[in-house]
């Protein structure tokens, strides 16, 4: 087992650069995930890693062997690819044993380990079967197998689950947990998915447009976004964004909208000072909005009015389109809170987990 | 139901009838003479030419025992035929199909000028090509000869073929080969072991289309050979002369060239369809 | 570095670009060999005197076979018929096609039986289309389609005797063989087009006529393209049908340009002036398909 070290990668395809500078150290045993948008150059990177495009420039490292160079079979690295890729004409024996046929390993050796393989992923009895007699989650287990029988280094997971129905996902993603467990194998695992990299991943690399975001743990990703996109990607339903004003009153901050005036907690008042005056952007999680209590500080600083527009009804929780001015916000409510359209409530923002984004840089202020 | 709604009704029900009338006349106009071809190869001599023509008579053989026994000329060219057309047909797989994947999948300098360079070869008028081919062949005392025929016959077929199969092997993901390389296949290893067992139903239906090419071919037989290697398509003439017109042992003859043609039409129509129309309908 | 010595150890890309050169190489050779040799063996036997009935006075002639062309009144002739024969055979497999598309597309049963009824000509060996349609179906009284149009009261026709008839019928001949093609093309694409704009069309739209003029047939485009391209390149390469049907005849009735440089190349065994023909025949084809791909290219995007 190894580690990856990621020394300022760039790829460029043409004039489009798909990765720039991208640096990154894995450790050994980690389950880091790849996350961002399509386009954003997540898969390219995973490629880079595997060795099926080569990098610009920068350095890659598996192990302590730079493999710029390097062919993919000789990284000691396994790959499942969105649509699994099983050799169609091959059963699932021979689809999980062709690594270690093409490495002319014993046969009785070979047999062994896919028999294991197949146990631990409970397909034994599907060896003999070709890819197309298989449900989707089968042919996933088969190329899950197929990479864990050479025991690489690394796994490499490109959208492993995407090709699943979302029951199926949840159950899957909580099996790709397990099995990490039991191998401690390191594994670097892309997807578009924010649900499944915060499920999963030891640490969350979040991409956008070729560029790293943010790198952390899932926690952190969700608590402290680096910047307004990250802050939006995770997360869902989305965080809200609203335009807004700082402003001092009485050495207390505020945001403020025409509709809305917020005031910004002590403890992160220092770091919006050098806004005041000036244009930001407020996000507020849905699930930081809830229904004002009581009627007796209407004038408290942490409340605002709005219009009821649309309930989302989820089961579990509600979800409320509210409307302030021009700023429609969503809540996630609990799900005996009764509300109807158009009626106006008086909503109570947690201003201690709010956010404030610079409205040029989209950084965060607090 | 259709997405026509109540209209269809009415739509249907007036323009069903018309429909299957139209339907029964563009079936005949295209399988009619066809269809009349093989009839009257089993009609005797004296069913061929009477007024009003003859769809039911006692059929016979007698044509084709005349132009396989009498006329050695037929038997001769149909032998010639499937040895020219069976060997363009693997010669033609054994170039066109690396060349397909090739083109298909891999990345490497003049590919786009290359591939142009394949299709611009099957726009070259064939007339222009036989010319110098008759010219070089008579030089150098290879007229008549199966190799001349077998390579010019290829020029028809390699190009059209290579094309063919790159949009065969454009239907495999990628995801193919690339997880084949990280298991550690060599690209040959990948391309025999993965690539073409999935293929095998495109290679089958190329091979159709070379063998019918090489089977049917006419002008560049009629040119480049002579008693030895003439096929079949070229001694059909032989019984139309400004002299007399044998009906009989022609239709016969017609028949046999058609007959492995409407055999696999029969079996592989869906295929052949779709392999004919594929490139244009993906543009 | 040590690793770039080692033959086995080259990247994924490298070795990929390898194996594509090793795949191609054997097709590319051959396509060399046996294809562009001979058309440029094509060229420099244009500037010959090359009669192999009268050999003696054989040599170097420069453009002389191309002058002679410019006043050889046969060759303007079959630059005009073969002008006819492509342009009507492709318009009327397009026209015949499309009307015939229109007709059968979505949910008609017996697709089955069609597909193969309308198969069999574009498969079939031109030389028998062309020889059976001589015989059984155009020969005077005894021919299927002369006994209908008796039978009809239109009277014998003269299909293959008189100039103007001969053309008409191998150019009948042509579009019975291909507008299959035509036809299936149409009717794959009229499938494979999404049901949505059809279905809106059918509020926004007065008439049947109006559906088809703006939003089907801006849809079928490309592939009325591309069928256009497809059967013009066909159509050049006409021979055999022809050759059997009429020999090119009576006379010059038929005689397009392919079978022109045949007869002077086969018969008349001048193959200097056959070669001339061939090239001019070579260069119009790839001006016409250099002209198609431009469009094609403009047409999408």
């Amino acid at each position: 087992m190894a580690g990856v070290i990621l020394k300022a990668v760039f790829k460029t395809f043409g004039k489009t650069t798909a990765i720039k500078n991208f640096s990154l150290e894995i450790d050994d045993g980690e389950f880091v995930v790849l996350v961002g948008p399509s386009g954003c150059g997540k898969s390219t990177m995973l490629r880079l890693i595997a060795g099926l495009e080569t990098a610009s420039s920068g350095e890659i490292y598996i192990g302590d062997q730079l493999v710029n160079e390097v062919h993919p079979r000789d990284r000691d690295i396994s790959m499942v690819f969105q649509n699994y890729a099983l050799y169609p004409r091959m059963t699932v024996y021979e689809n999980m044993s062709f690594s270690l046929r093409m490495r002319k390993i014993p046969k009785a050796e070979i047999e062994r380990i896919v028999r294991q393989t197949a146990d631990l992923l409970r397909i034994g009895q599907l060896l003999d079967r070709k890819p197309g007699q298989l449900s989707g989650g089968q042919r996933q287990r088969v190329a899950l197998g197929r990479s864990i029988v050479r025991n690489p280094q690394v796994f490499l997971f490109d959208e492993p689950l995407s090709n699943l129905d979302a029951k199926l996902r949840i159950a899957m993603r909580a099996e790709l947990l397990l099995l990490h467990q039991r191998l401690k194998t390191t594994i670097i695992y892309v997807t578009h998915d924010q649900l499944e990299a915060m499920t999963m991943g030891n640490r969350i690399v979040v991409m956008k447009d070729g560029l790293i975001q943010q790198v952390d743990a899932p926690d952190a990703v969700y608590d402290q976004p680096l910047n307004r996109f990250v802050a939006g990607f995770i997360g869902s339903p989305t965080m809200n964004f609203i335009d807004c004003r700082v402003v001092s009153e009485k050495g207390d901050l505020y945001a403020t909208t025409p509709g809305i005036r917020l005031k910004i907690p002590e403890s992160h008042a220092r770091h919006a000072e050098k806004y005041i005056d000036q244009e930001a952007i407020l996000g507020i999680r849905p699930e930081h909005l809830t229904v004002s209590t009581n009627n007796r500080h209407l004038d408290a600083a942490d409340r605002f009015k709005a219009v009821v527009r649309v309930i989302e009804n989820a089961g579990s929780e509600k979800l409320v389109h509210i409307r302030n001015e021009n700023d429609t916000l969503v809540a996630r409510l609990e799900r005996h809170i009764r509300l109807k359209t158009e009626e106006t409530v008086d909503f109570t923002a947690r201003m201690d987990s709010a956010h404030l984004f610079d409205k040029q840089t989209e950084h965060t202020i607090f | 139901m259709t997405p026509y709604g109540q209209k269809s009704n009415r739509v249907k029900w007036i323009g069903a009838p018309v429909k299957y009338v139209l339907f029964t006349v563009m079936m005949l106009t295209w399988a009619f003479p066809v269809i009349w071809v093989i009839l009257t190869s089993f009609k005797a001599r004296t069913d061929i030419f009477t007024l009003p023509p003859r769809i039911f008579f006692n059929p016979t053989v007698e044509h084709y025992i005349e132009a396989f026994v009498r006329s050695s000329d037929i038997a001769r060219g149909t032998l010639n035929s499937i040895l020219v057309a069976t060997a363009t047909t693997v010669l033609t797989l054994l170039v066109a199909v690396p060349a397909g994947y090739a083109f298909s999948r891999v990345t490497f300098r003049f590919r786009n000028q290359l591939s142009f360079f394949a299709l611009m070869t099957q726009m070259a008028p064939p007339i222009g090509l036989i010319i110098p081919y008759f010219f070089i062949l008579s030089r150098t005392g290879m007229l008549d000869s199966y190799t001349g025929l077998i390579a010019i016959h290829m020029t028809l077929t390699v190009p059209f073929c290579i094309w063919l199969m790159i949009t065969y092997f454009q239907d495999l993901p990628v995801s193919l080969e690339e997880s084949a390389a990280i298991d550690g296949a060599s690209p040959f290893a990948a391309f025999f072991r993965v690539v073409l067992p999935s293929t095998w139903g495109g290679v089958g239906v190329t091979a159709i289309f070379a063998f019918i090419e090489s089977w049917n071919e006419f002008l560049y037989a009629v040119v480049l050979t002579g008693s030895r290697t003439k096929t079949v398509p070229v001694a059909i003439f032989s019984f139309l002369t400004t002299e007399e017109s044998l009906w009989g042992p022609f239709t016969a003859t017609g028949v046999t060239i058609m007959a492995p043609v409407i055999v696999v039409a029969l079996f592989a129509q869906r295929q052949m369809i779709k392999g004919m129309t594929l490139g244009a309908t993906k543009g | 570095m040590s690793k770039k010595a080692d033959p086995k150890k080259v990247r994924y890309e490298v070795q990929w670009e390898r194996f594509g050169y090793a795949m191609i190489s054997p097709s590319m050779i051959f396509l060399i060999l046996v294809a562009t040799l001979p058309l440029v063996s094509l060229l420099i036997m244009s500037f010959f005197r090359i009669d192999l009935t009268y050999p003696l006075d054989n040599g170097w002639v420069g453009f002389e076979n191309y002058l002679e062309m410019a006043k050889d009144e046969r060759f303007w002739y079959s630059i005009k018929l073969t002008a006819i024969y492509t342009i009507s055979t492709v318009f009327l497999q397009v026209a015949v096609g499309l009307a015939l598309a229109m007709a059968f597309f979505r949910g008609f049963r017996g697709q089955g039986v069609m597909r193969v009824s309308v198969l069999l000509p574009m498969i079939l060996a031109p030389v028998v289309v062309g020889l059976a349609w001589r015989t059984l179906i155009l020969t005077p009284e005894y021919g299927i389609l002369d006994y209908v149009s008796i039978l009809l009261g239109f009277g014998s026709k003269p299909w293959l005797v008189a100039p103007t008839w001969a053309m008409i019928s191998v150019i009948i001949i042509h579009t019975w063989q291909w507008t299959p093609f035509a036809f299936l093309v149409f009717l794959a694409s009229l499938n494979a087009m999404p049901q949505e704009p059809l279905e809106a069309a059918l509020l926004d739209t007065r008439s049947a006529w109006q559906r088809f003029r703006y939003i089907i047939l801006p849809m079928l485009q490309p592939a009325i393209i591309i069928v256009v391209i497809f059967r013009t390149m066909i159509a050049l390469r006409a021979f055999a049908a022809i050759f059997s049907a009429t020999g090119g005849g009576p006379g010059t009735a038929t005689e397009i340009l392919n079978l022109y440089a045949y007869r002077v190349s086969f018969n008349s065994l001048d193959l200097g002036y056959g070669a001339a023909l061939g090239t001019v025949l070579l260069l119009i084809t790839v001006g016409i398909s250099l002209f198609f791909f431009r469009m094609r290219r403009s047409s999408t995007g």
